[in-house]
């Protein structure tokens, strides 16, 4: 099947696959999840946040494929579902990339499949993920990303007005304000010396047309950059998601297929949740034709995935997919804790090494869960990237990563429910000279000699 | 249900239906109950209200989860339905705690927090006008007027389409109706600072935090 006729196909599909109100679609995906669960024997034990089991990452796709073929995906507009088969859905995953040039010139680098325990270090695709920015200060936030040695993309920001006005989606301040960001983005790599590197996404961008608003290569982004498509929670689609997939395919670009699966939500508990991703993101491959996907498991009350679940759901949907496909995929820390606190780096520190070693690259980091504008900065996202790395070359296995996440776990857990918010990007540095200034500076000292106290070997870090 | 005056077994069926979210055993439960002459007000306010209440409640400690909290939700909605019924023939009108027209504001396509509050809201005996996901300004105040709500609740995930949440407070008071509603809002993307800067009557970060905010308010605006 040629992409285009399956584009069509979709469409089609779309408008005559069986009618049904969303509750009974989310009702059905809940008892199909627990059903798939049992039947594939998929455990979760919160003293083994990241298990070594071949035999369950297995099943555990084996329970996700089912799911997607049994379920299939959502549409919202249309209340249809859109179903496709096995062999429709392994043709697509056959088709997938499992090797990708991100950016351009000196500054591509290339993205790989990871496997179990790779001995390949993951990327660190990274940046403000989505997160609120004020335009105050987006141009230096944007430069502090870029400029970390352990950074090899960034992804802008949202941000919340333009020239002072807040931002409406659908209207043509949120063109005004994805072309200006975008435009941003690329500023920010060249003052850092790195014209050629790869911007994931517009995030500014809500609707297909924001999205869309950013493609020109000259001054936005190019087809060596990337845009979101995302899905609802879950397996949820649209008709404004699903048109920006032919319009970047025509132009070239990746699509990176956004995946936000709930823990505690429709999935359940970690072991329906780590189904449900797996099925989301054969959603990707199908539905959005992702040349990469980007796994974003989301806590139903503390917007996080730094507690055991969520590390349970990362280590078992990455071990399945990493085992079971070829494809190139990311996940992205996403703490309670914000900028500023050393709470937020154990957060990242024990994300990122069961990330490292269950075949992802990486994405992130989400502050304060997402919510509290410019509460995030290039430190703690770099420093991701330097975990990932020092646990690929100090050969950190399953069990090893497991022992590390739970020694980390009781240093933060505690704020679960009473996050330490940090400081704002302006307060954290120097925004003239964009450095990080001493106290943020003295926390990742401190966060990099707990974790080496832990069994990780670094290599030279930014601020040592 | 201690000082309840319905037979405990009649009671007990209903509650275990709810519990479980089992709509049609909740249906069946309830059309049992009101042909033993129950009256259809202690079935809500003896049974139904006091069982979603605690749904509620074990779903915000995360002794459940999502898929738990719709199903009694539903469940409990087609039992309501059936009970506004019965009182409709019996010549009175079902009571409800207050009317709340509820949606995520235009742009906004991220309904989960949405459904939490009005799966609470309905556990707790209001009536919730739920329009959905993406919706204009000017349709939160029609729907409003059309049902005579007491509370208008705006809900917005992603900073980009907060400014949503200011266009029903700006039409609200263009249209020269603030202070006939309440106007709450919430959501990933809102704050108190952001809710005060629009003159919104309250904010909640949180589906617990909603419904309290709501009593508190209907009681205010009912004293005034």
């Amino acid at each position: 099947m040629y992409s285009n006729d399956r584009l069509l196909e979709i469409f089609q599909r779309s408008r005559s696959g069986k009618y049904m109100k969303e509750v009974e679609f989310d009702l059905l995906l809940a008892r199909r999840v627990q059903e798939l669960v049992k039947e594939y024997n998929i455990t979760f034990d919160p003293n083994n946040v990241c298990p070594a089991d071949d035999g369950m990452a297995d099943r555990v796709f084996e329970a996700g494929l089912k799911l997607f073929m049994d379920v299939g995906a959502y549409h919202l507009d249309t209340e249809r579902v859109i179903k496709f088969s096995r062999e429709e859905i392994l043709e697509a995953l056959r088709k997938a990339p499992d090797t990708l040039h991100l950016g351009e010139g000196r500054d591509m680098v290339i993205a790989r499949h990871r496997n179990i325990e790779d001995p390949n270090p993951p990327l660190n695709l990274t940046g403000p993920a989505g997160q609120p920015c004020s335009e105050e200060h987006y141009l230096e936030l944007m430069i502090s990303y870029a400029q970390e040695p352990y950074v090899h993309a960034i992804e802008s920001g949202a941000t919340l007005t333009y020239n002072g006005y807040d931002i409406v989606a659908g209207t043509l301040m949120e063109v005004k304000a994805v072309q200006r960001d975008a435009a941003t983005a690329r500023e920010a790599i060249r003052r850092v010396g790195k014209p050629g590197m790869h911007i994931g996404d517009a995030a500014t961008g809500m609707t297909a047309i924001g999205k869309m608003a950013a493609s020109e290569p000259i001054n936005l982004l190019r087809p060596c950059d990337g845009r979101l498509v995302a899905q609802m929670c879950e397996m949820k689609v649209n008709d404004d998601q699903l048109i920006r997939v032919p319009h970047l395919i025509n132009y070239g670009s990746h699509i990176i297929n956004l995946m936000t699966p709930l823990t505690g939500g429709i999935g359940g508990g970690p072991a329906g949740v780590a189904v449900v991703s797996v099925a989301e993101t054969l959603l990707g491959v199908v539905c959005y034709f992702a040349t990469y996907h980007y796994l974003s498991i989301t806590h139903i009350k503390w917007t996080n995935n730094s507690d055991p679940w969520g590390m349970y759901v990362l280590a078992m949907t990455g071990q399945a997919m990493a085992r079971n496909t070829h494809i190139v995929w990311t996940d992205d820390p996403f703490c309670v804790n914000g900028a500023g606190t050393l709470e937020n780096l154990y957060e990242v520190a024990g994300h990122a090494i069961i990330g490292a070693v269950c075949g992802y690259q990486q994405h992130g980091v989400g502050s304060t869960g997402g919510n509290i504008v410019d509460h995030h900065t290039g430190l703690e996202a770099g420093w991701q990237g330097e975990v990932g790395i020092a646990t690929t070359l100090s050969g950190i296995t399953r069990e090893k990563a497991n022992e590390i996440a739970l020694k980390l776990l009781p240093l933060y857990k505690d704020t679960f429910n009473n996050p330490k918010l940090g400081q704002p990007f302006h307060e954290l540095y120097n925004t003239q000279t964009i450095t990080p200034k001493q106290e943020w500076q003295d926390c990742y000292r401190r966060a990099k000699e707990t974790l080496s106290k832990l069994g990780l070997t670094f290599t030279h870090g930014p601020y040592d | 249900m201690n000082g309840s005056s319905l037979p405990k077994e009649i009671a007990d069926n209903l509650i275990n239906a709810l519990k479980l979210g089992d709509k049609e055993a909740a249906v069946i439960a309830t059309q049992h109950a009101l042909d033993q002459g129950i009256k259809p007000l202690s079935l809500v306010q003896e049974v139904i209200v006091p069982t979603l209440t605690e749904v509620g409640k074990r779903f915000e400690d995360l002794d459940i989860f999502l898929p738990e909290l719709i199903a009694a939700g539903e469940a409990g909605n087609a039992c309501t339905a059936l009970i506004e019924q019965a009182i409709l023939k019996s010549g009175s009108q079902m009571q409800s705690e207050g009317t709340v027209v509820i949606g995520t504001v235009k742009g906004d396509i991220h309904d989960i927090g949405k459904n939490i509050v009005t799966s609470l809201l309905k556990a707790h005996g209001y009536k919730v006008i739920d329009l959905g996901r993406d919706i204009p300004a000017a349709r939160f105040i029609d729907e409003a007027e059309a049902n005579h709500a007491d509370v208008i609740a705006a809900s917005a995930l992603m900073s980009i389409t907060r400014a949503g949440c200011r266009d029903v407070a700006d039409l609200l008071r263009d249209r020269g109706l603030k202070d006939k509603y309440l106007f709450i809002v919430g959501g990933g993307s809102i704050t108190q600072e952001y809710s005060d800067e629009i003159c919104a009557n309250g904010f909640s970060e949180t589906g617990s935090g909603a419904v309290e905010l709501v009593k508190s308010l209907m009681v205010n605006k009912r004293g005034a």
